[in-house]
């Protein structure tokens, strides 16, 4: 620019107005008479009358391409790291286009985490309801269940059992192994056996009714709090263990050398075995886990 | 890497679900029976063969599809990254 103002000194203050106006030969003339705020179209430096607000970038910079430069799917594909590096480019596009439609808008701005239920929510939940609603219809109409002769009130099935869902409410009141004869009581039990059974679910339904007040923090993986995903995966054994206690004559009929009095004692000692491995490994694997995690949280929302 | 489990994953999910209504149809004589893994009967007509063929197709389809993209590939791409490792 410093060349052009030297060639343009000997020419007329009218010749360069008229110039400005009308030039169709290319020249260079013109660039002295353009002011800083003119709109740059040619990318070059920004310039430095820009308020200090223009600062902040809130569409993810350089590293989000702009709308009409989108990668190709054959760009996309020689990436080596597909699917976070297309995570992160969603939301920082997500990002970006939120913050458009919140600069043309007039609503109050606030602080919200998160984004709008309308689209990005609702897209997704209706295509994941779309599938499992097709795959009900799917299956439903292909393998319809048989109609079984009705129920005879008059006979005993041989196996009786409950739904599934409350097995281990039938396992406790197989316990009777656990209703010790104690000295104390002079070699008395401290209920009958069906008493004791039914006494039993006291502290499994109180452990149920405390899970809401163990552990309210802010750790989302169990990687964060080795202790409390031992004591879930107690929690989850246990529930099985207890499942399979109500079907324990079955068991021992079929496989060999199990007992039902084995499997008494593996249903309470396999929780304990499963929590001391799961808080071993998760301790273990705790801090690289933990350093990996807070590099991509940091690569997606970088610290002020 | 994704790209690869997410294949297996499909044709675990696709396959198995295809063999699961032909062998409840065709491997399934009761509710009560055994379920998915009964002898077939003989086939009586041409439609018969194809869906034996297709079950058995997709009860392998779904066992070596996950195999080739979950363990195959990844294991040819690994020990073609070591030769050419050694080869620099």
């Amino acid at each position: 620019m410093n060349e052009n103002t030297n060639t343009n000194d000997d020419r007329t203050a009218a010749e360069t107005a008229e110039e400005a106006e009308l030039r169709t030969d290319g020249g260079e003339a013109s660039e002295t008479s353009r002011s800083s705020s003119e709109l740059r179209t040619d990318g070059g430096e920004p310039s430095d009358e820009r308020g200090p607000s223009s600062e902040l970038r809130t569409d993810g910079g350089a590293i989000t391409p702009a709308d009409d430069d989108s990668p190709s799917f054959r760009e996309r594909k020689e990436r080596t790291d597909g699917l976070s590096r297309l995570t992160y480019e969603y939301f920082e596009r997500s990002r970006r286009e939120d913050q458009v439609l919140r600069d043309d808008s007039d609503y109050v701005e606030r602080d919200v985490l998160g984004f709008p239920a309308w689209p990005h929510e609702m897209i997704r939940n209706l295509s994941i309801t779309s599938f499992f609603v097709g795959v009900i219809l799917f299956v439903s109409a292909t393998m319809p269940p048989p109609l079984e002769a009705p129920a005879n009130p008059t006979s005993t099935p041989a196996v009786i059992l409950p739904d599934w869902y409350l097995y281990w409410s039938f396992g406790i009141l197989k316990t009777q192994a656990l209703n010790l004869e104690l000295a104390v009581l002079g070699g008395q039990t401290i209920a009958t056996d069906r008493t004791f059974a039914v006494l039993l679910h006291g502290p499994i339904i109180v452990m149920l009714f405390l899970v809401p007040f163990l552990n309210k923090g802010s750790a989302r993986r169990p990687v964060e709090q080795p202790f409390w995903s031992a004591v879930g995966v107690f929690g989850v054994i246990l529930s099985f263990t207890l499942s399979l206690l109500a079907i324990k004559n079955l068991m021992a009929a079929r496989i060999p050398i199990w007992t039902s009095h084995m499997q008494l004692w593996l249903s309470f000692v396999l929780p304990f075995i499963g929590a001391t491995i799961a808080y071993a490994v998760l301790k273990s694997m705790r801090e690289g886990y933990m350093y990996d995690l807070n590099r991509r949280y940091y690569r997606l929302r970088p610290p002020r | 890497m994704a790209d690869e489990f997410v294949k297996g994953f499909g044709i675990l999910s696709g396959a198995g679900l295809i063999w699961m209504i032909l062998a409840g149809w065709y491997r399934t004589p009761s509710f009560g029976g055994k379920q998915l893994t009964a002898e077939v009967s003989p086939a009586s007509n041409i439609y018969e063969q194809m869906a034996y063929l297709i079950m058995d197709a997709m009860f392998w389809f779904m066992i070596l599809g996950p195999l080739t993209f979950w363990v195959l590939i990844p294991l040819g791409r690994q020990l073609y990254a070591g030769y050419q490792a050694r080869g620099q």
